[in-house]
This record gives structure tokens, C-alpha cells and sequence, in this order.
């Protein structure tokens, strides 16, 4: 709102209101976040042994350690594959959805359905439905021995990952991007129909085009939520294996802080992720965003 | 319209239907599965279809387990989550919207930077300050040098220390330090006519009675709409209640639920029970987003504009 | 006529509906079985109060909606289950339906890169249409950097540069301000002229009706009303409804009763002879009412209720034989302090409606 005198114009009573959430988020957001790039720059003991200025030591140890590399490729790889088809599914579901056929209403009701799914819960229903010996595919490893062994091959656990996490990711996305399809004018299809485009043109003519803003969101959103919503998954399915083959950075961290006790190294690894993400984001609206901001 | 859209409509009945077989079959499965016997499971790997072992399973759920406690757990945070989170956001949001203040940007753009870097990446030090909340403010005392001072006058500097991990507060403060909630009603409350808040005014209400008269009853279903999203966030959380909570009896019902899966790779575990303990712990979100629907997507589609 | 025209006019088809019906089902019947002709080349405005089904009409002429049953012949070619595209009609809607991620050359270009023309000549043709339409500064913006009636004429050209057969707009000057639907009108009669596309023009305001249309089709519930030149529905309403329609202030219709010799008001006094008897809905527009202060002739007498000064005349509201009757009237300075005044309606100019059907009757003081 601009300069008007018509807001109020009280000058404590906002203090009061916005107080209790600043402090929450001081105290839980902006507290961490410093600590974090603070203790990156101190040698950490565990159990209150002190602590003492390091410089950048942390971040020559952390960085010349071949297993956050590797972690931190696994998180980017995740994070590509997985939230490319977290949006990408959704948006055929929603496409589908969209049309005005007899499915259409339940599927949009049962679609919703995992958002009340922990990710760890069908984390735990995943790791039995992929379960080599009792799952859905033991029939399958009956016949060809080994085939599918995500207890040992590392692409076959990475890949119960991402269909568990691209499960969980639907609801969201396709809600998102079926109120985008909604939203299009139900002329701009009539129009496109008259210049002669028909239902399948139209969805790449029209429909994608115009759900841009939607797709960016969901996309930029996505990047974030595959890098962190993943530790639920790694820790229920797979434990970080086999062999280390699912450690993303977010497990690491943890692993690091919680069993390892190392919170100089955690809080580096930590502060680097921060930045990674914040620049993605930054990158994001920057690269993408402008392009798909039109007015209607 | 006149067209013929048949080949495009039957592709996206399959598709739905595969999509709806993509979300239901692992519901399905864990049900059926955990309506079977541990031998039965042994003998023919995942069920395809129910036994009658339901209830036996259950039982073992609700006495072997402590996963009845850790569901009240699980309320309480999901509750206390949504609660608070509506409470707060909407009284920021009102601060930030409807009064002449020249910080008000500022605090949004803080409030709307947790959404950038959720809790799971900052645990490690969240977890820090969770110890002792009075951490900062024992630095802070150190860092000026006030400490220096009061230890010379009483003798000994400040170290206050309270923990709140392993508590109720403890598990559900860091959740509603997020700025979805205020962003919501940000939003909703820039949607309104503006005349609405002149006429208001023209009408000698002052900020308590334009708040609870006019902002209150048009904000319902905003307010629905949120608690029923952060209620599902708060039931779902893993990682902050995993290291928030020490003891079995104060963790929510989702780690509950992931602790009953053996670390080793010894025998295959007993998968019946552990899927009716799934079932369990996703019965009353599940249960709430068939009654709430409407609500659930309106906020989904709401915290995104 | 110049290059430019020649190279866009279309080839006009007529339009013929043959009981043509609309129903979402047995109660809620839209349009009911419609039998209308239209020419090749015909502006035709189809006029209408909202909820009258003309939206709907325009729609299954354009095939986005589809006939419950009947024929739609245009060009002699039966098209009601053929697909939008190939019944060579084009369509402007109401709020524009530009695409905002294509630029304003792309919105128009799209039905002739659709249909597989090559680029060159796509460029050719719309650049014509531009040209006619005074775009082709803007080709290059997308629509949201347009004002309103840039958008307009966008829209107009994206359905001429495909050079339909017939072209249909959906309310197309209803977003604009007044000055600029003004301008706009001129415009499309203009464009009709040159271009000479048979049009079907839906709206539910009179004076785009009565400037553009070669015949208004009056449409009621579903059913037509009337269909004829704008000139025989202002002097020759078909019914009360259309009398109503029309005009403004619109006519004023008063109950008569007829004894066989003259027509009388509600409470008795005499406004016409005629031979008839039973029940009338006499009609007379309020520009037609002759006004004085004494009594002479069939004056009737009324009283003035209040006046509204226009600047170039004024209009009178006074009760009737228990109506409102309006009158349009020249300045009359002398009337203002006159409660009581004596009108004269002329025979000739009375319209008279059955008081059952609403119909009009036969010319019942033409012999007068």
C-alpha cells in the first residue's frame, strides 16, 4: 500500500504484532544461519571443549574431501532428475486432468492423496515395496538373479529414491499447475480453435505457454524441496547405500553432526549448501524468471 | 466445441489412470500387506491381496510399540503447529498490510527468506540454539563486553541456559518460523478492496475492532486453508523431531513409524506390521485431506500466488 | 478500391439456419427450433437483452458450441459438424482473446501458420492487415504493452487476415470507453465495406445495432423477434418487446380498451378513433407526442411528474391514466411551472400491440 493516510498509524501495536513470529524466526532461522557460516570458521570440540579460530581451515578440509564432492554431485544429479520429473509428471497429470472427461474428478481428488504421507512413511513402504526378496519386483529376481539389487547397486537404489520422492512431490505440483490450466480463459482456447489449432496443438501452442509462471514456481520450488525432502527418503530407504551411493549432502551433513561429531565440518558443509542454494535460486529468477512474466 | 478430441481424451483417461495406479498401488499394498501374517509375507513376498491378520497386527502395533504415544505426539505438534503458525501469520501479516509502518518491508522480505532455506538444511545448528535458547543472547552479552562488565560488579557473567530439545516447544517452534503463513494472508488481505478498510475506518473502528469485525470473519477460509497445509507439515515432519526428540516417548509417530525398521540386514523384518504401523500414522492426515480437500488445495494454490 | 483491399477481400458466404435448436435438456432449452436466412455480404447485428441465447447462436455459427439439432448452411456447404477451422469463419471475442506470450505480429499470423502457409506470404498478408489497421508499428509488442483499442483492432485483424468467408464478433466494442466505441463503430463499418465479409454481429446495445446493422435480428428467450432493417424496427416494431427494446427513452406503451368506435385509456379518456373493440397495448414513441397546456381535440390530460434537461431537449415524465408516460420534447421554458399538461398523439404515429401476445396488429389507423 502506498502513502495513504488511511492505514494506522499506531506506532507500538505493529512492533507487538509482528514480534512473536520475528522472534521465532530470529531465533530459529537467522540464529542457525549464522551460527552455521560463523562456526565454519572456528574449530568446533564436541561436548563444550571450546572452540578456537580456524580461518578457512574448515573449508580447505571440507573441500579437499573427495566424499563431499561426491556428495555434493549426487545431490545435483538428485536434484536434476528427480525434480525435472517431480514437475514433469505432474504437469501430464495436470494437462489430463484439465480436460473435461470422466476421470478427470477423481483423479484430481485421489492425486492429493500423498500430501497427508510422510516422506519418511512411504519412505518405509517404499524400501518394502523394492525390497529385492519380498517386493514387487522379487518375482523379477527370481528369474533374472541380480537384476534389480538396490542393496548393492547403487543406480537401482538411486532410482527407488526418486520414484518414492517424485511420489510425494505430486500433489503440490499437479494442484499448482491444474490452477494454472484453470485459469486460462476458456476463449483463448475457443480463439485458438477458430485460427484453426486443435486440442493437441493447442497444448503446446497455448496451454504450456501460458502456464509458464506456474512451471517456473513449481521448478524453482522443486530445486529446493529435492535437495532437503530427500534426507526422510535416504534415511528410511536406503541408509546413504549402498556403499555411500546415496549419500546426498543433506545425509551427510547429518551423518557428520549427529554420529561423527564433527560440528565444524557439518556447519561448513552446511554453509556451503546455504549458498548453493540461494545463488540456484538467485539464478533462477534471474535467467528464467523475466522471460515468463506477461500480462494476461 | 466441435472437435474431435477423442484420441487426445482417451490418452488422458490412461494417463489418469496410471497416475491414480501410481498413488494408490503403494497405499493399497501397504494395506494389504499389513492384513497378512509375517509368514504369509515370508512365503509370498507382497501381498496383492488382503488376509484376514488386520487386527492382529494392529494389536501388536498398540502393544509393542510405542507408536499409540508418539501418534498423541504427533498431534500435539501437528496441532500446536497449525495453531500457532495461524495465529502468528495472520497477526504479522495485519502489522505488515493494514499499518503505516516504514519497516514493513523489510520484515516481509525476512519473513519471506525462510522459505528459501528450509529447516532440513540448517538442522545442525538449529539444533545448537534448540540446546540453549539463551545462546544468543549469552554471545551477544560476551561479544559487547557487557558480560565483562557484570562480572566485575556481581562477580560472575551471565550464562543462562534453558534446552528445549526433547519438549513439545522444542519440536514445534523452529516449524512455525516459516513465512508461508504470512505470505498467505498477505496476499488475502492485499485481494480486499481497500475501500473496505476506509469505510471501516469511517466508521470509528480502530485497529482491535477492524481486526476482530471485519479482517476475522473474511479470513476464514484462509485461515482453513493454512491450518489444514501446516497441520499435514507439522504430521509429516521427519529430520527436526529426529534429532529434536531424545527419548522414545517424546518422538512424533512418523520417526516412530521409521525406528521400527532394523538397521541390520539380518532377517527380512517383519513388514506386515511395520505397514500396518504405516497405515496407522497416515490414517488421520489421510483422513483429514478426504474431509478438507477443499481446503487443502485452496491453501496449496493460495501460498504459491 | 487499392491494392491492399483487393488482396484481402474475402468471398461473402450466406448463411442459412434450418430449425436450428439449442437444449441443455427438456427444461432448459436455450434456443428453440430457428429458421433465419442471412446474405452474402450482410451485416446482420443480433440484438438482444443478456440470457437471450444470442452468445449462444454466434457460437454454434462458429461451431464452439453444438446444435442440438437442425442445419447450418454457409455457402450452400452444410458445416453445423464440421470443426471451427473449416467452416471459414473467424471470430472476434469479446475480450480480445489475444495470446500474451505472442507478439502482435505472431497473434495474427498464428491461424495462417496453423493452416501451413509459407512464411513469406504470411508475412505479405499481415503486414497488409496491419497496414489497414494502422498496426504495423506494434508488430513487434505483445499484447499487454497495448492499449485497449490497439488490442481491438488486433483482434480484427487476426480474424480478417485469414480472409473467412463470414465474421463473427462476440460484443467486441463492450470493453471500450465511450469515445473510443464511437470511433471503433465508424472503423467497422468501414471494414465492412471494404473487406465485405458477411458478418454476424451479436450485442446487446441498440445504437451499435442501429449504426452498423444492414438488418438487426431482435432475439427474445431464444426466439426472434423481429429480423428486418434497422429503419423498419424503429418505425415498425414488431412486437412490445421490440417497441421497448428500441429507442430511448424506449416507446411507451399504455392499456386501451376499443368500443368499436374509439380506443380509451384506463381511466376513460379518448386518445384515438378506431374501429375496434376489446383490449390494445397502445405504443407511442415519446419523441412523437405533441405537448400543450390547453385542451384541444383528443389532447389527453396528464400530470407532470419532472423533467430532465439534456441540453438538446428534454424529457417529460408525467402519469397517465395511472403509467408514466415519457415525453421527448424540444426546450419549452414555458412548461416548467405547468403541472398539468395536455398531450396529443398523433394517429399516425401509434403502434398498436395485442394485449395478449404482445404482436403488433394490423395497421389499424394506416386507412385514417
Amino acid at each position: 500500500m502506498s502513502s495513504d493516510s488511511t492505514l494506522f498509524s499506531n506506532r507500538w501495536l505493529p512492533v507487538l504484532l509482528v514480534a512473536p513470529m520475528m522472534l521465532l524466526i530470529a531465533l530459529f532461522f537467522y540464529v542457525p544461519i549464522f551460527q552455521a557460516f560463523y562456526w565454519s570458521f572456528f574449530l568446533e570440540r564436541p561436548f563444550g571443549g571450546g572452540s578456537e579460530f580456524v580461518g578457512l581451515d574448515n573449508f580447505a578440509r571440507v573441500l579437499a574431501d573427495p566424499e563431499f564432492w561426491k556428495a555434493g554431485w549426487r545431490t545435483i544429479i538428485f536434484m536434476v532428475t528427480a525434480s525435472s520429473l517431480a514437475v514433469l509428471v505432474p504437469l501430464i497429470l495436470a494437462v489430463a486432468a484439465d480436460r473435461k472427461i470422466r476421470l478427470s474428478l477423481p483423479a484430481r481428488n485421489v492425486l492429493v492423496w500423498p500430501k497427508g504421507v510422510a516422506g519418511a512413511s512411504i519412505g518405509v513402504v517404499f524400501a518394502f515395496i523394492f525390497n529385492p526378496f519380498v517386493g514387487i519386483l522379487a518375482p523379477l529376481n527370481s528369474i533374472f538373479p541380480g537384476i534389480w539389487a538396490p542393496g548393492i547397486n547403487g543406480t537401482d537404489a538411486f532410482i527407488t529414491l526418486i520414484a518414492a520422492h517424485v511420489w510425494g512431490g505430486i500433489p503440490f505440483n499437479f494442484v499448482i499447475l491444474l490452477a494454472g490450466l484453470q485459469s486460462i480463459p476458456r476463449t483463448m482456447h475457443q480463439a485458438a480453435a477458430m485460427d484453426g489449432a486443435g486440442p493437441w496443438r493447442r497444448i503446446f501452442d497455448v496451454q504450456l505457454p501460458l502456464i509458464m509462471p506456474q512451471l517456473f514456481l513449481t521448478l524453482v520450488l522443486e530445486f529446493t524441496e529435492s535437495v532437503t525432502s530427500a534426507f526422510a527418503l535416504i534415511d528410511t530407504i536406503t541408509n546413504g547405500g549402498p556403499g555411500g551411493a546415496t549419500t546426498l549432502l543433506v545425509y551427510k551433513i547429518y551423518m557428520d553432526g549427529f554420529s561423527g561429531y564433527d560440528l565444524s565440518g557439518a556447519s561448513t558443509q552446511t554453509a556451503i549448501l546455504m549458498v548453493f542454494v540461494i545463488i540456484l535460486t538467485a539464478a533462477q529468477f534471474i535467467f528464467l524468471g523475466r522471460r515468463v512474466n506477461y500480462e494476461r | 466445441m466441435v472437435e474431435n478430441a477423442r484420441s487426445l481424451n482417451i490418452i488422458a483417461s490412461l494417463i489418469l489412470v496410471v497416475g491414480m495406479i501410481y498413488i494408490l498401488g503403494p497405499l493399497y499394498l501397504t494395506l494389504s500387506t499389513a492384513s497378512q501374517s509375517y509368514e504369509f509375507m515370508l512365503r509370498n513376498g507382497l501381498a496383492w491381496y488382503p488376509g484376514d491378520q488386520f487386527l492382529a497386527n494392529m494389536a501388536s502395533i498398540f502393544t509393542e510399540t510405542r507408536i499409540p504415544i508418539q501418534m498423541l505426539n504427533s498431534m500435539v505438534v501437528a496441532f500446536s503447529n497449525a495453531a500457532a503458525t495461524c495465529v502468528l501469520s495472520f497477526l504479522s501479516a495485519y502489522a505488515i498490510v493494514y499499518f503505516r509502518i516504514r519497516w514493513a518491508g523489510v520484515v516481509f522480505a525476512l519473513i519471506l527468506a525462510t522459505i528459501m532455506l528450509p529447516l532440513d538444511i540448517r538442522v545442525i545448528t538449529t539444533y545448537q540454539v534448540a540446546s540453549n535458547i539463551f545462546s544468543p543472547l549469552n554471545a551477544v552479552l560476551d561479544a559487547t563486553g557487557l558480560n565483562g562488565l557484570i562480572a566485575g560488579i556481581f562477580g560472575t557473567p551471565v550464562q543462562l541456559e534453558l534446552s528445549v530439545l526433547n519438549t513439545h516447544f522444542g519440536l514445534v517452534a523452529p516449524l512455525v518460523a516459516h513465512g508461508t503463513g504470512t505470505f498467505l494472508f498477505r496476499q488475502f488481505f492485499l485481494t480486499l478492496p481497500k475501500d473496505l478498510f476506509k469505510a471501516a475506518r469511517m466508521d470509528g473502528a480502530g485497529p482491535t475492532r477492524f481486526l476482530f469485525d471485519i479482517l476475522l470473519p473474511l479470513s476464514r477460509t484462509s485461515f482453513a486453508a493454512l491450518f489444514v497445509l501446516t497441520f499435514l507439515s507439522g504430521w509429516t515432519q521427519y529430520l527436526w523431531p529426529l534429532v529434536g526428540a531424545s527419548t522414545p516417548d517424546m518422538q512424533t509417530a512418523v520417526v516412530g513409524l521409521a525406528r521400527l525398521v532394523p538397521d541390520s540386514d539380518g532377517q527380512v523384518p517383519d513388514f506386515p506390521m511395520i505397514m500396518a504401523g504405516a497405515v496407522i500414522v497416515s490414517i488421520i492426515p489421510l483422513a483429514m485431506i478426504a474431509l478438507l480437500q477443499r481446503y487443502l488445495v485452496q491453501g496449496l494454490v493460495l501460498s504459491e500466488k | 478500391m487499392n491494392a491492399i483491399d483487393t488482396a484481402i477481400r474475402a468471398a461473402a458466404a450466406d448463411i442459412k439456419l434450418i430449425g436450428v435448436t439449442k437444449a441443455y435438456d427438456a427444461q432448459t432449452v436455450v434456443i428453440p427450433p430457428m429458421d433465419v436466412e442471412l446474405r452474402a455480404g450482410e451485416f446482420t447485428v443480433v440484438l438482444g437483452p443478456s440470457g437471450c441465447g444470442k452468445s449462444t447462436l454466434l457460437q454454434m455459427i462458429a461451431g464452439l458450441e453444438r446444435v442440438s439439432d437442425g442445419k447450418i448452411m454457409v455457402g450452400g456447404r452444410e458445416v453445423q459438424d464440421l470443426e471451427p477451422k473449416r467452416r471459414g469463419c473467424a471470430m472476434v471475442f469479446q475480450n480480445y482473446a489475444l495470446y500474451p506470450h505472442m507478439t502482435v505480429f505472431e497473434n495474427m499470423a498464428y491461424s495462417l501458420k496453423v493452416a501451413g502457409v509459407r512464411k513469406a506470404e504470411r508475412a505479405a498478408r499481415v503486414a497488409a492487415v496491419a497496414r489497414m489497421l494502422a498496426l504495423s508499428d506494434y508488430l513487434t509488442r505483445k499484447p499487454g504493452q497495448l492499449s485497449g483499442g490497439q488490442r481491438q483492432r488486433v483482434a480484427i485483424g487476426r480474424a480478417i487476415v485469414r480472409e473467412p468467408n463470414v465474421l463473427l464478433f462476440d460484443e467486441p466494442l463492450s470493453n471500450l470507453d465511450a469515445q473510443l466505441r464511437h470511433d471503433m463503430r465508424v472503423e467497422l463499418s468501414e471494414l465492412h465495406r471494404r473487406i465485405g465479409a458477411t458478418s454476424i454481429f451479436v450485442t446487446h446495445d441498440q445504437v451499435e445495432a442501429m449504426t452498423l446493422a444492414d438488418r438487426i435480428l431482435i432475439l427474445n428467450k431464444g426466439r426472434i423477434e423481429q429480423f428486418d432493417t434497422p429503419k423498419a424496427i424503429y418505425h415498425h416494431p414488431a412486437s412490445v418487446f421490440v417497441a421497448k427494446f428500441i429507442g430511448a427513452p424506449p416507446m411507451n406503451i399504455l392499456p386501451v380498451t376499443g368500443d368499436g368506435s374509439v380506443l380509451r385509456l384506463a381511466d376513460g379518456q379518448i386518445v384515438a378513433e378506431a374501429r375496434l373493440t376489446g383490449s390494445y397495448q397502445l405504443g407511442i414513441r415519446p419523441e412523437d407526442i405533441i405537448v400543450g397546456i390547453k385542451a384541444d381535440g383528443h389532447a389527453v390530460r396528464a400530470v407532470l411528474r419532472f423533467r430532465e434537461d439534456l441540453g438538446s431537449h428534454s424529457v417529460l415524465a408525467a402519469d397517465l391514466a395511472g403509467s408514466v408516460i415519457r415525453i421527448a420534447t424540444p426546450f419549452g421554458a414555458d412548461l416548467i411551472n405547468q403541472p398539468e399538461l395536455f398531450l396529443n398523439l398523433p394517429a399516425a404515429r401509434l403502434h398498436l400491440f395485442d394485449a395478449e401476445t404482445g404482436r403488433a396488429t394490423c395497421r389499424a389507423f394506416a386507412a385514417q
